[in-house]
């Protein structure tokens, strides 16, 4: 029976050592260690929260450039479009304008050419009136040589004359 | 598949080794046997004293390898007139040669003496009682005069052991005794002091380490105290007392370490080990009145309504407080059944152990074969008790640890959590029934 009756001794012994244990780790021992475990969890969580976030922002920001990417080859696309009409249009306006600005070189040749024919014209005819009438004269001449011719001609005239 | 078939055949062939081995330690056992079994066979193997010795406390400290020798530790006790002694415990003993008048063999045996002081002239006699109600004690003696004296010895022998109450024998003379005030630092106190120290060392070191490193995780060592502390006050302080926790964790851990310390420290066999510390009810006592007096303390007003006015069909409270009654009751037996519950596996591990090894010496009697065989069969379950002890031991103190934040918890909580605890219970009822249909 002696395993089953408390000793005082040992009762008071381990009272102090149980009290003496308790106030030192109370005091220095376990609190620190709590808090400190405590501390580095919530880093962690925090840590663990901070890095989901940035790969939230990272994606949304991946998104956001992706978004920009798109939008500029859009503008992109837009503005090759528009320089493709635009140089069609000036191109085409440029034919355009050659074609007027070569009808009018063309009408002012003509009218030009239209001018130098007449002037010509009219020059042909002066020399011709003026070689036609060197031709009568020389001819006249010609015939005129003689006396007779003369006078048969005044008489023909005065003729013609007379019977108008 | 080579790969896998190596493991077995490398287990076989450890296997065949240690078989070896041991066919090798019993021969051996059984050569050495007979030359004990000659000399030791006109003194009996007392199993009982030896198993409650090895159990029990003790004045001084046992050194491997060494039967008369013990590490001497201060006895302090207080004499019959309030007078304090303290003294070394080697004083109370002494080592004899006992010479065996047939084979001539001596032994040496360590026999309790009578310590003798003066003090303002008067002669104080301590001795460590053999033949007396205090057994293995330190006792104060008083002679007696010769007429008493005849008196006693004629009641002592009337009896079979020769104890009379009050009285001590010591070479063959009856002392009146008295047992004094003990405060004795004896072996359980001792390695209660080492314990604490050792625990106190683990924490701080793991203070220190946070002190030092801040935010870092420590490793090894440190880190399996981290988690062991992670593992009790996560897993059951927090879940238990929630936002409370940090109240009445100081004192749940300190339980916690304390208790495993002591009880891994019960299981090394030599010096800072060895002392059957939570296998002692003092100890469990102490650490059972501790969570009592917790309890009680911080008990809320919800707390002792439950008590004496539970929450149940009026005839059993009124007018017969049957209820109230076991209530009250329970109040003390929560921690008894912590006490004895501690006590019971410590002790029952040691004593299974010390059986275990007797055995060889019981089967000495039966010649050599038998000390082989049983040497070999008790080293093994030896080797398995001992293992399971450590696991026994890690479970005990977190037994202890669970059901002492239990208890408090069931005594701070304040009114809210017993409807929860209803409709949890009714949870699970339902679903016990569901489960029955199921089965049906």
């Amino acid at each position: 029976m002696e395993l089953f009756t408390p000793d005082f001794g040992l009762v008071f012994w381990m009272f102090v050592a149980f009290l003496l244990l308790f106030l030192v780790l109370g005091k220095w021992g376990w609190p620190v260690i709590v808090k400190s475990m405590n501390e580095r969890a919530d880093t962690i969580d925090k840590g663990v929260e901070y890095a989901r976030e940035a790969k939230e922002q990272l994606d949304s920001a991946r998104a956001e450039a992706e978004k920009f990417v798109t939008e500029a080859q859009k503008q992109q696309a837009e503005i090759l479009r528009d320089a493709a009409k635009m140089k069609t249009q000036i191109i085409e306006e440029a034919r355009k304008e050659a074609s007027e600005e070569a009808k009018k070189v063309m009408d002012a040749a003509k009218v030009s050419i239209e001018q130098s024919r007449k002037e010509a014209e009219l020059q042909f005819r002066n020399e011709v009136s003026r070689f036609s009438l060197e031709i009568a004269e020389k001819m006249v001449r010609n015939q005129l040589a003689s006396d007779a011719a003369q006078t048969q001609l005044v008489d023909k005239l005065l003729n013609e004359i007379e019977k108008n | 598949m080579s790969t896998t078939t190596g493991f077995p055949y490398a287990s076989i062939d450890i296997m065949k080794r240690l078989l070896y081995i041991l066919a090798v330690l019993a021969v051996a056992l059984g050569y050495s046997a007979p030359s004990y079994a000659s000399s030791g066979s006109d003194e009996e193997v007392d199993v009982k004293e030896i198993i409650f010795h090895h159990l029990g406390d003790g004045y001084g400290w046992e050194v491997p390898f060494a039967h008369v020798y013990r590490i001497p530790l201060p006895v302090i006790v207080r004499a019959e007139d309030g007078q304090w002694f303290c003294f070394s415990s080697s004083k109370l003993t002494e080592v004899e040669v006992i010479r065996n008048e047939e084979t001539g063999k001596e032994k040496e045996e360590l026999v309790p003496v009578v310590y003798e002081t003066e003090r303002s002239g008067k002669t104080y006699r301590f001795l460590i009682a053999h033949v007396s109600t205090h057994k293995n004690k330190v006792v104060e003696l008083f002679p007696i005069s010769d007429e008493e004296q005849s008196k006693v010895a004629a009641d002592a022998s009337a009896t079979t052991d020769g104890v009379v109450s009050g009285y001590a024998e010591y070479k063959g003379i009856y002392y009146r005794e008295y047992k004094p005030v003990d405060l004795s630092i004896t072996k359980n106190v001792l390695a209660l002091f080492i314990a604490a120290i050792i625990v106190t060392a683990m924490v701080m070191s793991v203070v220190r380490f946070y002190r030092k490193n801040g935010m870092k995780a420590p490793r090894k060592g440190m880190g399996f105290m981290e988690m062991l502390i992670g593992f009790i006050y996560d897993g059951v302080i927090k879940a238990t007392l929630g936002a409370k926790a940090p109240k009445y964790a100081p004192y749940l851990l300190t339980c916690f370490f304390f208790i495993l310390t002591m009880n891994l420290l019960g299981l090394i066999v030599i010096f800072p080990g060895g002392a059957n510390l939570t296998g002692n009810i003092a100890i469990t006592l102490v650490l059972a009145v501790m969570t009592f007096i917790v309890t009680n303390m911080m008990g809320t007003k919800h707390y002792w309504k439950e008590i004496f006015w539970p929450d149940v069909p009026i005839w059993l409270k009124c007018p017969l407080p049957i209820m109230q009654l076991i209530e009250v009751f329970g109040i003390f037996t929560k921690p008894a059944a912590l006490c004895v519950r501690l006590f019971a596996n410590m002790m029952g591990g040691h004593m299974v152990v010390i059986v275990l090894i007797t055995l060889i010496f019981i089967f000495a009697a039966f010649g050599a074969a038998a000390v082989g065989g049983s040497a070999v069969v008790s080293v093994l379950f030896t080797f398995f008790m001992l293992a399971l002890d450590v696991l026994v031991s890690f479970i005990q103190a977190y037994v202890f640890t669970m059901l002492s934040t239990m208890f408090i918890g069931m005594a701070v909580e304040d009114g809210h959590g017993s409807e929860h605890a209803k409709e949890e219970a009714e949870q699970i009822d339902s679903l016990e029934n569901k489960l029955e249909k199921q089965t049906k």
